[in-house]
């Protein structure tokens, strides 16, 4: 793997996993004021930009990889996800949570090996 | 970026105003179901515009020669916009592995639609993914249950 094809990949998972958590806290902000208001307007154009750069990237790598070869790394995302949302939206992991996002992740990179 | 905490939003996985359509699962299950079959759509697009001016590939934006990748585009909409209603009311680290049943869903419906084979690496794969899909919605069906 190229160090590009690699810095490509990172930089498409981080801005999936930024879009994820600015476009929650868009949502969130909904909850109690509705959708005409400043915090909404800012959250959801700054998650719907890092999401709209995810999505082309990871389109521009499906023409250069095999869909096999770039699955392994969309599982990755679950955890550091679910890392953000513990960390930064102080959402509460519960053990159940935890075990069952490892096994999906485990799941899903042993989907892509064979 | 102000990233002010709001009020956690009141959990609408146990509320009776959201049976239905409005029930957050349910727009988890066609957001899912609309990534998989964007994810068809735009390999097929990708693969057809490989060659189209190369210098720009890595970008992606080639690929919107292709009428497939604008389907692709469609679905991946109607995904979108679901999945902002679903995180409204589910918290992301509940709706996100919920979200990757698209990782079963795809070898098993190449399986079943198109006769491919499934090794017995990928069944346990997929016997893990739905093993921690069960984990991962059972303390939303306890509540449930409690009511």
């Amino acid at each position: 793997m190229s160090p590009l094809v690699l810095m490509l990949i990172l930089v498409s998972l981080a801005t999936f996993v930024a879009g994820q958590l600015l476009l929650k806290r868009a949502m969130d902000s909904t909850v109690r004021r509705g959708f005409r208001q400043r915090t909404f307007a800012f959250f959801i154009l700054t998650g719907t930009g890092a999401m709209a750069v995810s999505y082309f990237l990871n389109l521009g790598l499906l023409q250069q990889l095999d869909l096999s070869y770039l699955y392994p790394f969309q599982g990755l995302t679950l955890i550091f996800i679910s890392a953000a949302a513990a960390l930064l939206l102080r959402e509460k992991l519960t053990p159940p949570l935890i075990v069952g996002s490892l096994l999906i992740t485990v799941g899903v990179v042993l989907v892509s090996l064979s | 970026m102000r990233m002010n905490s709001e009020p956690p939003p009141d959990s609408a996985v146990v509320d009776r105003r959201y049976r239905g359509l409005r029930s957050p699962w349910l727009q988890v299950a066609i957001s899912t179901l609309s990534v998989a079959i964007a994810e068809l759509f735009m390999k097929r697009g990708a693969d057809a515009t490989a060659h189209v001016a190369e210098e720009w590939g890595w970008t992606g934006l080639t690929t919107l020669a292709s009428p497939l990748v604008w389907v692709g585009m469609l679905f991946t909409f109607i995904s979108f916009i679901t999945w902002l209603y679903a995180i409204k009311h589910l918290p992301l680290s509940v709706a996100f592995p919920a979200s990757q049943a698209v990782h079963v869903l795809v070898p098993i419906s190449s399986w079943l639609v198109l006769g491919e084979l499934i090794s017995p690496l990928r069944w346990c794969g997929i016997a893990l993914v739905l093993a921690g899909l069960a984990l991962v919605a059972r303390p939303v069906a306890q509540l449930e249950e409690k009511l």
